[in-house]
């Protein structure tokens, strides 16, 4: 039981969450200069 | 815990003047045709994040998704409203759209369609869909917002209503998507701010995070038996596979909105007003926290509400709330909450209203001017054309809320979020990346989605088929099919189907296409 969640899927769906929030947070912050109207 | 009513009324107040005065500053911004539809096509990234998530998360998200998570626990729902409802969205689809709509002059939803098919009849389907399923979960907005304000502010029912559809609709109807994207990050950030304190004071509330957990945890055997027969094994578990539970929080909450999220026309419509990607990929970023902080807090606040209430009254949530889901997070909130922060949760639950309901008057009242009425031609384009069409779908939605019966109601937002899902997303997927989309395999696929989604939801699918009680007038029961298909959602079953009818004749087109040029 990892904080106080005995079953892997529920755990697995915080994961994921916190996850792809992360992945958001990462993929904004890497093409956050990507992307203008000059073609960049 | 009970806040008195002078105090709610003057920040309320204070609430609403905010609105206002932001409203008028997009009405001051908004000069042309071009800003009122699609907000100039230059918003700023932290306004295009916080307006999308806002624009997604309506009241019944918060009560909603905490009441279902109190009742069955935690599950999925948030992984997909994240990486599908955000990132996918705004990286796979938003560009593309942002790029489309610049090069083709694209203002609403249907007139993309129209534009990517080179389909004015696309445009008119995709019109007629939204101006005749729109109204119905604006009219559950509008009931949400007005049961809300009814014992908050001591105003009578019908009249809370009414002047809550009046109030939104001012500053939709003159400042246009600038106005009602400006206010959608004012209260966007009033949402985070009370979603944020709420998870913090639950989790005080509970002893910790892993104390209140572990707690829920060996509450299992507290779980009614009514659920208990349908697979339901705790709240920190998922149901039993197959189980008629499993099936509703699988296909229902997890993929119906996960999923449900990706061809709604009032979001598309935001990855529009985006100046460049570079805006769009700065949004991303603002995006996903946001999103977390909503349906995530709004589902582990539900879940450990359990815990609170047994502890304090010997209850589980849904025994306190009276067997009512959707009482259950302001009952929470009432007595586990300190006597400040019941009025700053108003004030989210308020801000999220609002912010769905303007994104969904601007949706309908432009599809009704620009891609039904007007469509082609040059009067369409005119502010007050546009202005009316907004009154127009406000009177309607709010003639709804008044006269359609609750339990039909209650669905309304994820009979929408299902129908746009099954109607629209095939075809604008296709439509977005293939070089030469078919016109005839995106009507064949907006018509079957919408046709088999209407079939399941109206004869199959226990949740809306029991109140529409469509089946039960013409064949004398309730659904058609039995368990397990009574508990699987419409999007599971139309989805596929609108994307196999889509993708096999768009291969088909392909091949006839060089075929056609050989000859």
């Amino acid at each position: 039981m990892i904080l106080g969640i005995p079953d892997p899927q529920i755990l697995l769906g915080y994961g994921l969450a916190i996850g792809f929030t992360l992945a958001c947070i990462v993929y904004g912050w890497l093409h956050w200069n990507e992307g203008d109207n000059n073609g960049s | 815990m009970a806040v008195d009513t002078l105090t709610i009324t003057v920040l309320v107040l204070i609430y609403l003047a905010a609105t206002l005065i932001i409203g008028y500053l997009g009405y001051k911004k908004t000069k042309n045709t071009e800003d009122y539809l699609v907000a100039g096509r230059c918003s700023h990234p932290v306004i295009i994040a916080l307006s999308y998530g806002a624009t997604f998360i309506s009241t019944s998200a918060i009560i909603g998704f905490g009441g279902q998570a109190a009742n069955l626990g935690m599950s999925w729902l948030t992984v997909l409203n994240i990486g599908v409802g955000i990132l996918l969205a705004f990286v796979l689809f938003g560009k593309k759209t942002r790029e489309i709509g610049h090069r083709l002059s694209a203002v609403t939803f249907p007139d993309l369609m129209c534009k990517l098919y080179q389909s004015p009849l696309l445009q008119y389907i995709a019109g007629f869909i939204i101006v005749i399923s729109m109204p119905l979960y604006t009219a559950a907005i509008l009931i949400g917002g007005a049961r809300f304000i009814e014992p908050t502010l001591g105003i009578d029912y019908t009249t809370s209503l009414i002047l809550f559809a009046v109030i939104t609709a001012i500053y939709v109807v003159f400042g246009g998507l600038i106005a009602v994207m400006y206010t959608d990050a004012f209260q966007g950030t009033i949402m985070l701010i009370g979603m944020t304190v709420l998870l913090a004071l639950t989790i005080v509330a509970v002893g910790g995070f892993t104390a209140g957990t572990t707690a829920l945890t060996n509450m299992a055997d507290l779980v009614p038996k009514a659920l208990a027969d349908q697979g339901m094994a705790g709240w920190t578990v998922m149901p039993d596979l197959g189980s008629p539970i499993w099936f509703t929080v699988i296909t229902t909450l997890v993929l119906g909105v996960g999923i449900g999220v990706l061809a709604q026309p009032q979001l598309v419509v935001r990855f529009m007003t985006a100046k460049d990607n570079k805006s769009l990929n700065r949004a991303v970023l603002v995006g996903g926290p946001f999103i977390l902080m909503m349906t995530g807090v709004a589902f582990t606040v539900g879940a450990l509400s359990n815990v609170y209430f047994y502890q304090t009254s010997g209850k589980i949530a849904i025994e306190a709330a009276g067997g009512n889901v959707d009482a259950i997070m302001p009952l929470f909130i009432n007595q586990a909450m300190p006597e400040i922060f019941v009025v700053i949760f108003m004030l989210t639950l308020l801000s999220a209203a609002m912010s769905t309901l303007s994104a969904l008057y601007h949706a309908m009242g432009t599809a009704l001017i620009c891609d039904l009425w007007g469509r082609g031609k040059e009067c369409a384009l005119s502010l007050k054309a546009h202005q009316a069409g907004i009154v127009i779908m406000m009177v309607l939605s709010t003639i709804l809320a008044l006269l359609m019966p609750i339990s039909i109601i209650a669905r309304a937002t994820v009979m929408f979020m299902g129908l746009c899902a099954c109607a629209f997303l095939p075809a604008f997927a296709i439509g977005v990346y293939a070089k030469a989309p078919s016109t005839k395999a995106a009507l064949y696929s907006m018509v079957t989605g919408a046709v088999v989604w209407f079939v399941w939801t109206a004869f199959v699918h226990a949740a809306e088929a029991k109140p529409l009680g469509l089946c039960q007038a013409l064949f004398g029961k309730v659904t058609l099919l039995g368990a397990p298909w009574t508990a699987v959602d419409p999007i599971v079953i139309a989805l596929p189907i609108s994307l196999i009818v889509m993708v096999v004749m768009q291969l088909q087109a392909g091949k006839a296409q060089p075929a056609a040029a050989a000859a």
